[in-house]
Formats: structure tokens, C-alpha cells, sequence
């Protein structure tokens, strides 16, 4: 509550006093009479005692000291006012009364002051009385006015002495202006300071210890008289001095009248006074919070808040908790944590509500007769057969039903049953074998893809190692181990052309150059070139590409070194062979593996069987010659193939496909399938995927743009994985091998990066009988119409669409 | 009324086209498992009630909206998804009789082409050669000449003594022969080269001056089957007279993408072709342009116009044949016959019925279709072992197919001139 507030009510209760205690004013009216006359003649004597205004001023003054500063101003101003014109007419005497008033003069205006002052502080004062009579009553006022009547009777004394001092303000002129120097440096001159006006002050005449002696027989004053060192004048000491004198001498305090021992008054009280005692205004700053309280309050609320203080009460509960015994809740219900844990418990099923058999007294036709209790009893040993699991009987009333008698044992048994065998939810899984199977589009919705087997080429009497289709997809070629290559007929499944070759054939590779009809044939450690079109209709064809061949390598070609000339050599055909249609025939210091042609047409890739670092040679048909690509061995080569669009060459080892760069001779990157043993690999015609295969059933598909790491592996086999092919035109891939399937899946790349390659295997397609372990070794797909060739063990290839 | 679930009286009409088969416009009740055979019996009898003096039984065959009736009724009702309450029109037609087998004709090898005109079969063979026979049977001539599998004959024409015909082969060459029938000599008259790889097949034009062939350089070349030269290839050209002469292309139409497999006259200056591109193109002679172009989706063997009724058949890379009406904008499918149960490879429409085909498959099996019947044909041609290459039904009494168990087997289709 503000102070004024405080004071408002304060005022209002002590008004309701003063209307209760009427009776008490009465009572104390003699004591009150007295000051209310002292009062009186104060207010006689107001105008007239300038002691009275004095002492009053003295009291305003400790009131407001800040406040009554400017008055204090105005009545310096004033004094010096009155000063300026008393000096001009006390000049004379001043300097008569020479050095008996050396120090009065400050007193002297001190006390002129309040003369001046008292006419116009009256006319304040006066309307302050009638509050004072109101508040009289109070104590403060009361010790006030004590304070008040006392002084006035000291203050005549003091005024009567003012009077008679005969100092002036004239003397002040005659000041020593010499400045807190030890008077004893003007020793040795004639005067002793400057005055006011910077003129010197004559030393007076001095005397010595003669003039002294004489004036102490003749003065009687001398004992009085002491020398001023400023001034070099004799000060003729007053009674008070002396008597000033006197009280420092006897430790006690200068001034006589100061009594050391008065009674303190309380001015400051905690009691809210009407009017406040100081008239100033609160100030700001006991409106406002204070900030370091504020700071110091936030200290302890956050640590409240973080449980580093504790405030008592919580102590207290914590010691209380602690002092008491703690009990396991066996019946309670335990926390939610632990409900949650718990299975949740599932409502028992609600009870049929009793029917008629179940009534005290049930409706004759309820009740069992004779021909239904012989079944009842005969069914004693199988309960649960019965119609009824009572027997309904008729009670005349309710009172004579009697006590359940297996009440408790059946009470018992469900307790058991709760206990033992509580009712639960089961969380059964959800989750379907459906929903866990990727989400794949339908292969309906991508056909065009071989369905069936359409055509079977008979003719070979060995198992078939490799077929290929020409570019044009009119044709297929066969290798097979019965020492034979075979032309067919793709549309119809005719053979064409048999090119007896008398040696186990184990590939056969058409060129994929349009227009021309060269097959590669591996045997053996040789590698043949047929040109097979000129029997089977294609005699345009067979005869540029004689042409071709005919034609001699470049005479500047350097001769291969002893390192590749040790591995391969090439070598004409004989008369019997070019009529069989060998065109070149390649001898290898190992026997061959596989072939490759790479996408011009070219080069032939070919792959050496136990030929360590030489196991990968790459043959130049148009020079006729050979490379060696590799000096060292990186594992055991199973198979290697060009790109498909760039200059780089893929070699499967039993482990890793690593990818060359032939331009820069470089490994470009190695490609870890995690598979046992690479048994083949196949590059997607657009050239940034891979598809491995391998002998442990696994089929991984990498992506070569996204990252070194199987983008996804397939498990689609039952057997080793023999052979993959990539269509070059839809986006098929097939794979077979040991077991009796073909898997046709689709293979989609797109051209957008961001997009991962869609694959959905579509078509298992029931695939020759196994021969021995072996069941396709070759797949090959038609370059142009969605069909699928397969070389079977069984002596047979099989065009399926 | 006593009705079963299965044996619902159906009201019914019977209507026929054919009028000395008609019998009363009345409705008749039937029971709705009825089938043809029993259909047989009671037609026949409204038939002797009308008209006594016709003597033996005629068989027919039911349409029932526009689909031959081939279960009982109400199966093929409840397939189409028919009402039983309503009064059926039941359209009756003489039915074809069943084609018998005449005439089994061995070959030295696979026969890959066939074509008859008259009494004399064409047969072309993968042994390069090309073999004459008459309907009775009998082998008239072997005439060798390719180099390659003969892949295509047609006969050209008669005159006289004087017969002409063509032969298509692998060896990318098309030969023109006259056969003089009286003395049984044959003699290469013209050697057409044009074609970069094999002839696949060939088409003489309805006025017998030009033929087209398609090959497996994906060209449609038109050739004149003029057997004098004179006016149309330059005389330096004239050379190799040891394998008569030679002649090039009066056109080639580049524009399939793979090989065409098969070429048909549509009209005098209208060409059909179709390639293993999945695409079934139209070509005006004349200008040399494309007409018009159907896009299938699988690789087509072949196709065949039939000026009786303006649509085409086709045999794809699968088992169905599919009908196809070049009138209509967009090239969809009409109907579609699934029997076969491996690649169709041949396929010739009726020269006579409008609604009746010949197809040949990889299953060995020779199909006759009615087009009202897509699910079941008439008849199975059975009796060949092994793949079936070509079909010909050019005589309308003579259904004739080639296969690769090295025969030409010739069915014999009775009363063939009856029909629109």
C-alpha cells in the first residue's frame, strides 16, 4: 500500500478515535489547557519573536533539507543585501572596534538573517497552526512543542548577546588574505598578509618583553588579551570565549547550552502519520521491483524448479516418507507402465441370462421326466453331453431353495482358472505373406515376353553348349559336343546347314556386325571362323564378307611379341577346311573357354581354360592379330566380355568382375557379386548394368551408375546358374542353368538416373530334362522378336515365345 | 409346368436364309439343354411336315446372335448373357459338311509351299525343289532349279497347254516357269533377282500380270509376269542365258523393318503385306505408297484378304488368329479364333464362303473356321505329324496342307459349290 494511502486511512481511523475518545480528551483537558495557552501566546508572540521563526526554521530545515536549499539561497542573498548596506555606515566603527570583534561578524549575519526573515515566514507559518491544533493529541507534536517552549525561554539569553557584541561586518575587509601559510615567514618583513585588496598589512607595532611587563602591571584585562598571528593584533577575550575556553580545558563539550543527554524523539516512526512528516513525493524507485531482488527471486524459483533447493516442506515430507515403513502393494494394481506391459486382459463373455429351466420353480414341460432322466443318468460319465448342466427342479417357493452346494468348490475352481489360465488378448500377427512381397506390377502388364516353348530343334546328337542368333535373327547357330555346328532355320526350326568339325565344339558366336556371316567357333585350343551363310541362302552375304576376309591385314602392322606369338597363332585353311566353310583358324597354346564378339564385330574376346595371366586374348579379325591384355593373373578367369557401348572390357574371376578401360589401360572399377563362383555374366545393352551369375544359384544385378555393390541379388534357380542373356530390344532378361527351369524377368532400365532399375521376374518356363547335372547351357535371345533360344544338354535346342 | 433348373422351356423362333430349308415362322418350346444334334431331328421333322417330298436328312448348324451354337443352348445363353424369358430367334444353316481326307502326297522333304489351280497342285520343298501333282494324286513333275529351301509357289496361269507359275526361294531369287502340260516340260523362262537375302513369300496379282514377293531384306518387290522382256529391262541387262533370263523389280516398297512374311492381293493395285516388325501394311501399287498400317503386337506369319467379305486374317508368333477389317479407323482387333496350340503359321481364307478359313499350326493340326465360331472350329484336319508349314484352299473343293513330316495331305470338302 503507498505511504499516502497508509496516511489517508490512518487519518480516517484517527479520526473515528478522536469522535470515540471525546470522553479521554476531557480527561486529559487540564494538561491540554496548559499547552493550548502555550499555543495561545505562541501565536501571540509569533510575529514578534524572531527566535520562535529561527527555532522553526531549524525544524523545517531537518524536515526537508533538499527542499528548503533554494530559501537558504534567497536568505544568503538577502543577508548580503542587508550587508552591502550596513557596511557603508558601520566602516568607521568597525575599524575602531578594531580587534575585539575579530570573529563576530559571521555569527553576527548569521543572526540578522531570520530578522529579515520573519515577516515574510510568519505569513507561511500561520496557516500551518490550525492543523497543529488539530493534531495535537499526536506524541511527535506534542514533544515538538515541549521542544519548541523550551528554546523560546533560552533564546532571549542568546539574543541579548548578539546585541551587545560589538562586532561588525566592516572588519571583514581587514581579512589576512596571506592564505594558510605559517605566519613566522613575514618575520622579516614589514607587514604581515595583503588584504582583500591585495594591499599589505602593516605589521602592528611590536612589542617587546618591557612593553609587555608594563602593560600586564597596568592592564587589567592582559590576562585576557592574546595576540592574533595573523593580524599581528591584540583580541581581547570574551567571557564566552573563556568560559569556551574553560569547557575544553574540562573535556567537555564547547557549547553550554547543547544538552548532551536530552530525551531522543522519534520522529521516524513506523506509525503512518496523517501528514507525512517530509512533504516530498515517494520516489520511483519504491514503486518499482527491484531488479536484484528479482534476479535473487529467479535464483531460487529455478532451483526449486531443477530440485536443487527443496523448500521446507518438502523436506519435511521427504523425511516423514523416509521415517515410514514401506510396504509391497500385493493387492494393489500396480502402476500404468506395468498395466501396460501386461497382456490386455479381455472381458469375460457376457452370461446367457437364465431361462426358464433355471427358475426355482420352472414350467412342467422345463422339467425333465422319466424318459429324459434315464438319458440324464446315462450320460454321469460324459457331463458335458447333457442338455441341461443342472437338473431343473421345482421349489414351492424361493425360501425353500436350498444352499448351492458346490459354491465354493466352484468359487475355488474359478479362481484356479483366474490364476492359471487368465483370459488374454492374443496380438496375433498381422501381417500377411501377401504384404510382404514387394509390390510388382503384374507380368500381364509387361508382355511382350516368351510364354511357351513353340519350337524344338532336333539334329544334334551330343549335348548343345552355345546357340546364337544372327543380327538379323533369321538364323541360329549351334555348338554342340558332338563335334557339329548347325544352321537353323529360326522361323521353323529347319537345319540348314551342318558343318562337321569332328572335335567337342564348345561355343559359337555369331558376329553381331550386320551383313556379314561369321560365326566364331571355339574347339579345342582353336578358334574358327566360319562363314556359314553360302549353303543356307544368305549367298550375298557369305560372299562380302569372302571378300572382306580376303582382303590382306595392313603390311605395317608390327609383328606380336614373343609373349602373345607363344599363345596364339593364326593360320589359313586348307582346301577341305574352306570348303566346310572355315574361313580362319586360330591355335591357342590352351584350350577355349568361351568367346565374345565385341559390338562392331571386330575383335573376339576369347577366354583360355588353366592359361594363368593368359588366359584373356583378344583377337583383331581386320589385322590379324592378337593381344594379350593382362601381364598378371588376378584369380582364375571364367569368362570375359566387351562393353557394349564403351571401350572397356569385363573379365568375371571366380570371385570379382573387374571392368578395363582399354583405351587408358586401367582398371576401371571392381564389382564384388558375394557370390561363391562366377559362372557367367551379361552386360544390358545400354551398357550401365550388369547381370553376374553363378555357380551357387545367385543371380546379382548391377547397376554400374549406382555404386560397386550388388544392386540386387536374385535367388530365382534351384541350380548352378549357366547361362544369362539381356534382350537387346525390350527390357528381358533370361537365366537358366542346372535346374529344369528358364527364368524370363523383366529388366527394365530407365534412362532417368534418379531411377532404379525395375526387375519382376515373369515366366518360369519348364526348361529341358536334366542329362547327368547339366540342363541349359546356352541362352541366347532372337535380336529382334521376344524369343528365347536355349541350348539343352538333352541334344536338343528349344525356341521359346 | 415342371421346370428344372437345367431343363428351362425357352421359346424359340426358327428363321433360315436358305429358302428351301424354311419352316414355319411359329414359336416353338424347347427345352433350353437342348443341343444342335436334337435341333437336327426336330428341324427335320417341321421340314418333312412342310415339304415331304425332300428325302434325306440335311444337317445344320444354329446361330444364335451371330455365334455358332456349339453347347446346349443354355450354356451358349448363359455365355452370352442372354435372357430365357424372351423368344429366341435361332438362325439354321446347311452346316459344311466335314472335309474327308483324299489324298496323303509324300515329298523328299519338308513341304513349305503349296498352291493348287484347277486339278494341278503346286508344291514347293526345302529340297530346292518344286513338284507338280494332280488332284487325283499323282506326281507329275519334280523340278529342280534353287539353290535353297523353296520358300514360296504360286501358280500364275493357263492357257491352253501352257501353264506359267512362280517359285519363291532362300537363295533370294524368284523363278518364272512355263510348264507345258501336254508334253510335261518345264522350262525357267525368268530369273527375278532383286531381293538381298531369301524370298519369303509371293503374291500373283487377280489379273495374272504382276506378282509381289517379300523377303527377309524387309522389301516388297512387284515383279511383271510377262515371259518376254523386251519391254521392260534394258538390253544390257540381258545376260546368263543358261538360266533363262533375268529380270529386276518393276517396284520396291521399303518400309517394314523386318522381314515380311507374308504379301496379298487386295485388289488390282492393292497390296497387304505383313512383317515380323508387328506390322500389317497396305500398299497402293501404283503410287508405291503406304495406305494404310496395322500395328499388332506380336510378329505376324502370315495374312490373307478375302475379297467376299473385305477382312483380313492373320496368324501371329502365338496361338490365336485374329480378324482384322482394314475399314476401320482404328486398327482393332475383330475377333480373335484361339485353337492352335503353337504358332499359326499359314492361314487362307475360302474362295467361296465368306465366313470360312483355313489355318495350319505348329501343332501339327489343320483348322477350318466359320469366323462366327471363335472359341471352337468346324473341323481339325487332322493326320499330319509334325509341324504344319502352308494350306491352300484355292480350289474350293480341296483343302490341301503342307507339312514337316514331308507329306501333302488333300482333304476333300463335299458339295464346296453350295453356300452365298
Amino acid at each position: 500500500m503507498p505511504p499516502y494511502k497508509a496516511g489517508l486511512l490512518k487519518r480516517k481511523i484517527d479520526s473515528n478515535k478522536t469522535n470515540s475518545t471525546s470522553a479521554d480528551d476531557k480527561e486529559q483537558s487540564s494538561s491540554n489547557d496548559e499547552e493550548n495557552l502555550i499555543q495561545g501566546e505562541l501565536d501571540a508572540e509569533s510575529d514578534a519573536t524572531d527566535s520562535e521563526h529561527g527555532e522553526d526554521d531549524a525544524e523545517s530545515d531537518a524536515e526537508r533539507d533538499e527542499l528548503t536549499d533554494s530559501e537558504d539561497d534567497n536568505e544568503s542573498d538577502a543577508n548580503s543585501d542587508d550587508s552591502d548596506n550596513s557596511n557603508n555606515s558601520e566602516e568607521e566603527h568597525s575599524s575602531d572596534s578594531g580587534a575585539g570583534t575579530g570573529t563576530a561578524p559571521s555569527a553576527g549575519s548569521s543572526d540578522e538573517a531570520p530578522k529579515n526573515k520573519t515577516k515574510t515566514q510568519t505569513s507561511r507559518l500561520k496557516p500551518q497552526q490550525p492543523n497543529k491544533k488539530q493534531t495535537k493529541n499526536k506524541s511527535t507534536i506534542d514533544k515538538l512543542a515541549d521542544k519548541i517552549k523550551e528554546t523560546k525561554v533560552v533564546e532571549p539569553v542568546q539574543q541579548k548577546d548578539e546585541y551587545e557584541s560589538g562586532d561588525t561586518s566592516d572588519e571583514e575587509d581587514r581579512v589576512n588574505t596571506a592564505g594558510d601559510v605559517p605566519m613566522w615567514w613575514y618575520n622579516e618583513y614589514p607587514h604581515v598578509g595583503y588584504d582583500l585588496d591585495a594591499r599589505r598589512i602593516a605589521r602592528p607595532p611590536q612589542r617587546d618583553h618591557i612593553d609587555d611587563f608594563l602593560k600586564k602591571c597596568e592592564d587589567p584585562e592582559f590576562w585576557r588579551t592574546v595576540r592574533d598571528p595573523a593580524t599581528g593584533q591584540d583580541v581581547l577575550l570574551s567571557t564566552e570565549d573563556l568560559q569556551l575556553i574553560e569547557r575544553l580545558r574540562a573535556a567537555r563539550l564547547p557549547s553550554a547550552d547543547h544538552d548532551e543527554y536530552e530525551p531522543w524523539v522519534e520522529w521516524f516512526s513506523r506509525e503512518v502519520l496523517a501528514t507525512p512528516l517530509r512533504a516530498f513525493p515517494e520516489h520511483k524507485r519504491s514503486f518499482l521491483p527491484s531488479r536484484s531482488e528479482q534476479l535473487q527471486v529467479a535464483r531460487i524459483v529455478h532451483a526449486l524448479k531443477m530440485g536443487w533447493t527443496k523448500t521446507r516442506k518438502q523436506i519435511a515430507d521427504e523425511r516423514r516418507k523416509k521415517r515410514e515403513r514401506q510396504f509391497y502393494n500385493l493387492w494393489g494394481a500396480g502402476d500404468a507402465a506395468e498395466q501396460a506391459q501386461r497382456p490386455r486382459s479381455l472381458p469375460a463373455p457376457r452370461r446367457a441370462l437364465p431361462t426358464h429351466a433355471e427358475s426355482y420353480n420352472p414350467p412342467p414341460e422345463y422339467l425333465l421326466d422319466k424318459r429324459e432322466m434315464k438319458e440324464w443318468d446315462k450320460l454321469a460319465e460324459t457331463p458335458w453331453k447333457r442338455k441341461y448342466t443342472f437338473l431343473p427342479t421345482t421349489h414351492g417357493s424361493l425360501r425353500l431353495v436350498p444352499a448351492y452346494p458346490r459354491f465354493v468348490r466352484e468359487r475355488f475352481l474359478r479362481c484356479l482358472d483366474l490364476y492359471l489360465a487368465p483370459r488374454a488378448i492374443k496380438m496375433r500377427l498381422t501381417i500377411s505373406a501377401e504384404e510382404l512381397v514387394p509390390k510388382l506390377p503384374a507380368p500381364r502388364e509387361l508382355q511382350p515376353f516368351p510364354t511357351a516353348e513353340v519350337l524344338r530343334l532336333r539334329g544334334h546328337a551330343g549335348p548343345v553348349r552355345s546357340a546364337d542368333f544372327d543380327p538379323s535373327g533369321q538364323y541360329a547357330v549351334s555348338a554342340s559336343d558332338d563335334g557339329t555346328v548347325k544352321v537353323w532355320e529360326t522361323a521353323t526350326g529347319r537345319c540348314l546347314r551342318t558343318v562337321e568339325l569332328g572335335e567337342p565344339v564348345r561355343a559359337a558366336a555369331w558376329t553381331p556386325a550386320a551383313g556379314l556371316s561369321l560365326v566364331a567357333v571355339a574347339l579345342g585350343r582353336r578358334l574358327l571362323l566360319l562363314n556359314p551363310g553360302a549353303d543356307v541362302g544368305a549367298a550375298r552375304v557369305a560372299a562380302r564378307t569372302d571378300e572382306l576376309l580376303a582382303e590382306a591385314p595392313p603390311a605395317h602392322d608390327a609383328a606380336p611379341d614373343a609373349r602373345t606369338a607363344a599363345a596364339v597363332s593364326w593360320a589359313a585353311p586348307d582346301a577341305a577346311q574352306w570348303a566346310r566353310g572355315v574361313r580362319l583358324a586360330l591355335t591357342h597354346f590352351r584350350p577355349v573357354e568361351r568367346v565374345a564378339w565385341h559390338a562392331r564385330g571386330d575383335y573376339v574376346c576369347v577366354t583360355l581354360a588353366d592359361a594363368a595371366s593368359r588366359a584373356v586374348v583378344v583377337h583383331q579379325l581386320s589385322r590379324r592379330r592378337s593381344q594379350l591384355p593382362f601381364r598378371r593373373a588376378k584369380g582364375l578367369v571364367q569368362c570375359a566380355l566387351f562393353h557394349p557401348t564403351r571401350p572397356q572390357l569385363l573379365v568375371a574371376t571366380q570371385r570379382a568382375v573387374r571392368v578395363y578401360d582399354l583405351l587408358r589401360q586401367e582398371l576401371v572399377r571392381k564389382l564384388q557379386p558375394g557370390a561363391q563362383w562366377v559362372s557367367c555374366v551379361a552386360a544390358h545393352p545400354a551398357g550401365d548394368n550388369l547381370l553376374v551369375g553363378s555357380y551357387d544359384r545367385k543371380l546379382v544385378w548391377f547397376d554400374l551408375e549406382l555404386s560397386a555393390r550388388p544392386y540386387r541379388t536374385l535367388r530365382l534357380h534351384g541350380g548352378a546358374v549357366r547361362a544369362l542373356d539381356f534382350h537387346r530390344r525390350y527390357p528381358l532378361f533370361a537365366s537358366a542353368g542346372d535346374d529344369p527351369y528358364l527364368v524370363v524377368s523383366h529388366g527394365m532400365v530407365y534412362s532417368d538416373l534418379l531411377q532404379n532399375p525395375l526387375l519382376v521376374p515373369l515366366k518360369q518356363l519348364p526348361g529341358p530334362e536334366k542329362r547327368g547335372e547339366l540342363c541349359v547351357l546356352g541362352l541366347r535371345w532372337h535380336p529382334t522378336q521376344p524369343w528365347l533360344l536355349a541350348a539343352a544338354a538333352d541334344h536338343t535346342l528349344r525356341l521359346y515365345a | 409346368m415342371a421346370a428344372d433348373a437345367g431343363e428351362a422351356q425357352l421359346q424359340v423362333r426358327f428363321i433360315t436364309k436358305q429358302e428351301q430349308y424354311a419352316v414355319s415362322d411359329s414359336p416353338y418350346a424347347i427345352q433350353s439343354n437342348i443341343q444342335s444334334s436334337e435341333l437336327n431331328t426336330l428341324i427335320n421333322a417341321l421340314l418333312k411336315e412342310t415339304n415331304p417330298t425332300l428325302g434325306k436328312v440335311v444337317e445344320f448348324d444354329y446361330l444364335i446372335c451371330g455365334e455358332l451354337l456349339v453347347s446346349t443352348v443354355a450354356e451358349h445363353l448363359q455365355e452370352k448373357g442372354l435372357s430365357t424369358e424372351e423368344t429366341l430367334e435361332i438362325e439354321y444353316l446347311e452346316r459344311f459338311p466335314a472335309p474327308s481326307p483324299q489324298d496323303c502326297l509324300m515329298h523328299d522333304d519338308w513341304v513349305s509351299a503349296v498352291h493348287t489351280h484347277g486339278n494341278w497342285i503346286l508344291s514347293g520343298s526345302y529340297d530346292n525343289s518344286v513338284h507338280i501333282w494332280n488332284t487325283k494324286g499323282q506326281h507329275k513333275l519334280a523340278i529342280p532349279g534353287h539353290t535353297s529351301p523353296v520358300k514360296a509357289v504360286s501358280w500364275v496361269s493357263f492357257s491352253g497347254d501352257q501353264a506359267v507359275f512362280v517359285s519363291g526361294s532362300h537363295d533370294q531369287s524368284t523363278m518364272l516357269w512355263v510348264w507345258n502340260v501336254s508334253g510335261n516340260s518345264v522350262d525357267c523362262v525368268v530369273t527375278c533377282r532383286g531381293h538381298d537375302k531369301g524370298v519369303e513369300c509371293l503374291s500373283v496379282s487377280a489379273d495374272a500380270n504382276r506378282f509381289a514377293t517379300g523377303s527377309w531384306d524387309n522389301n516388297v518387290c512387284f515383279w511383271s509376269t510377262s515371259l518376254s522382256d523386251e519391254d521392260n529391262i534394258p538390253v544390257k541387262k540381258k545376260s546368263k542365258p543358261e538360266q533363262g533370263k533375268t529380270r529386276q523389280p518393276l517396284t520396291t516398297l521399303k518400309g517394314h523393318r523386318e522381314a515380311v512374311s507374308a504379301v496379298q492381293w487386295m485388289d488390282h493395285n492393292t497390296v497387304v503385306s505383313s512383317g515380323w516388325d508387328h506390322l500389317l501394311k497396305i500398299w497402293d501399287c501404283e503410287l508405291g505408297g503406304i495406305k494404310q498400317e496395322i500395328v499388332g503386337n506380336k510378329a505376324f506369319f502370315d495374312v490373307d484378304w478375302s475379297p467376299l467379305n473385305n477382312s483380313l486374317i492373320t496368324a501371329s508368333a502365338d496361338r490365336h488368329l485374329r480378324l482384322y477389317d482394314p475399314r476401320s479407323t482404328d486398327s482393332i482387333v475383330k475377333t480373335t479364333y484361339t485353337s492352335h496350340t503353337g504358332w499359326v503359321q499359314s492361314v487362307r481364307w475360302s474362295k467361296t464362303r465368306d465366313t470360312m478359313f483355313l489355318s495350319a499350326g505348329y501343332d501339327g493340326q489343320v483348322k477350318l473356321w466359320e469366323t462366327r465360331s471363335p472359341k471352337t472350329p468346324l473341323y481339325d484336319l487332322s493326320g499330319h505329324e509334325d509341324k504344319v508349314l502352308c494350306c491352300d484352299w484355292s480350289n474350293p473343293s480341296l483343302l490341301i496342307s503342307g507339312s514337316c513330316d514331308n507329306t501333302l495331305r488333300v482333304f476333300k470338302a463335299k458339295h464346296a459349290t453350295a453356300g452365298s
